[in-house]
């Protein structure tokens, strides 16, 4: 009887190098993350609203925005939040991250809303309306990622 | 996995380095998956010859681009050839390749064959290449060939 005739699958993964840029306003975000911990977002000079991230037309009243910059508070409220169970794949690099925290979008004291994730992994103490603050990068040279200077929002008690 | 970032000089702009793998799997077909079979088996390399024009193709390959015949004549062809052409790779970055640079990437013309052969070069001096050269391939130990173009580690200047 004839031999059955193997065939080879050949697969390989093809590199994407690419370089993406900041900009200037996202830079500024990034600059005072690495170098002072500060969460800043640019005001509109229309609505006195302050975004982050920073943008250089204000999406509400479609004004120039300027070059107004303003310290956000690192404390908040949870506004709303997600239980992630499938990981977020990193979009620079394609892997998967580790450690899915829940995502949360938090109303920060002055009234900005900002997305990150929340340190608190138990689905039972998770609640809208809890208070949770910002836990840095303690080390200097981890950080210069912007956003992701910030680990996780960790829960406090008030 | 740490991300790359890097501010740059004199300005308020940071530059993320990126990268991101495309995943890509395909057949060799029939005609491609016995030259790789042959290669890891045999530590031999295949040519398919058209029996109306009488070329001899390496890789193996089942319809002639000259004729458009289909060929089903499998010949063996030596380990030895000619470059043909060649060209020095000092920027490999991302290194497709498993191997450092610079990598020397040449077309063989391997005796008996009427094709050039894509491969690598090694134990080679970049400045001591020229078209011409004779090469022989150079087979990895059997129990690490796995049926793929690399079981060729690369083709190495012959006196």
């Amino acid at each position: 009887m004839a031999k059955e005739p193997e065939y080879i699958r050949i697969a390989y993964k093809a590199p994407r190098p690419y370089d993406w840029s900041t900009g200037k306003y996202l830079g500024k975000v990034y600059a005072e993350a690495k170098e002072n911990k500060k969460l800043v977002g640019n005001r509109c000079p229309k609505c006195q609203y302050i975004w982050l991230p920073p943008t250089p037309v204000c999406p509400k009243c479609k004004v120039d925005m300027g070059w107004d910059w303003a310290e956000l508070p690192q404390t908040g409220t949870v506004y709303q939040y997600t239980y992630l169970v499938y990981p977020l794949w990193d979009p620079h690099y394609g892997e998967k991250w580790a450690n899915p925290y829940p995502s949360a979008t938090i109303l920060l004291d002055n009234g900005t809303f900002y997305r990150h994730f929340l340190e608190e992994k138990d689905r039972e103490k998770l609640k809208e309306g809890m208070r949770v603050q910002a836990v840095w990068k303690e080390d200097y040279n981890e950080r210069g990622q912007g956003v992701q200077d910030i680990l996780y929002f960790r829960t406090i008690e008030e | 996995m740490q991300m790359v970032t890097e501010k740059l000089e004199g300005m308020d702009v940071w530059l993320y380095h990126g990268q991101i793998y495309i995943p890509n799997t395909y057949s060799a077909g029939a005609v491609g998956s016995r030259f790789l079979t042959t290669l890891r088996d045999k530590g031999m390399i295949l040519g398919m010859r058209c029996s109306k024009c009488n070329r001899v193709y390496v890789p193996a390959r089942s319809v002639c681009t000259e004729c458009f015949a289909q060929i089903d004549e499998w010949v063996e062809v030596g380990d030895k050839g000619t470059v043909l052409t060649y060209s020095i790779d000092y920027e490999t970055k991302p290194v497709m390749q498993p191997v450092e640079p610079p990598v020397v990437y040449a077309v063989i013309q391997l005796d008996g064959a009427d094709s050039g052969f894509a491969h690598m070069l090694g134990e080679v001096e970049p400045e001591k290449l020229s078209i011409g050269m004779r090469v022989q391939a150079v087979f990895k130990p059997k129990r690490e060939r796995v049926a793929s173009i690399l079981d060729i580690r690369y083709f190495k200047p012959i006196s």
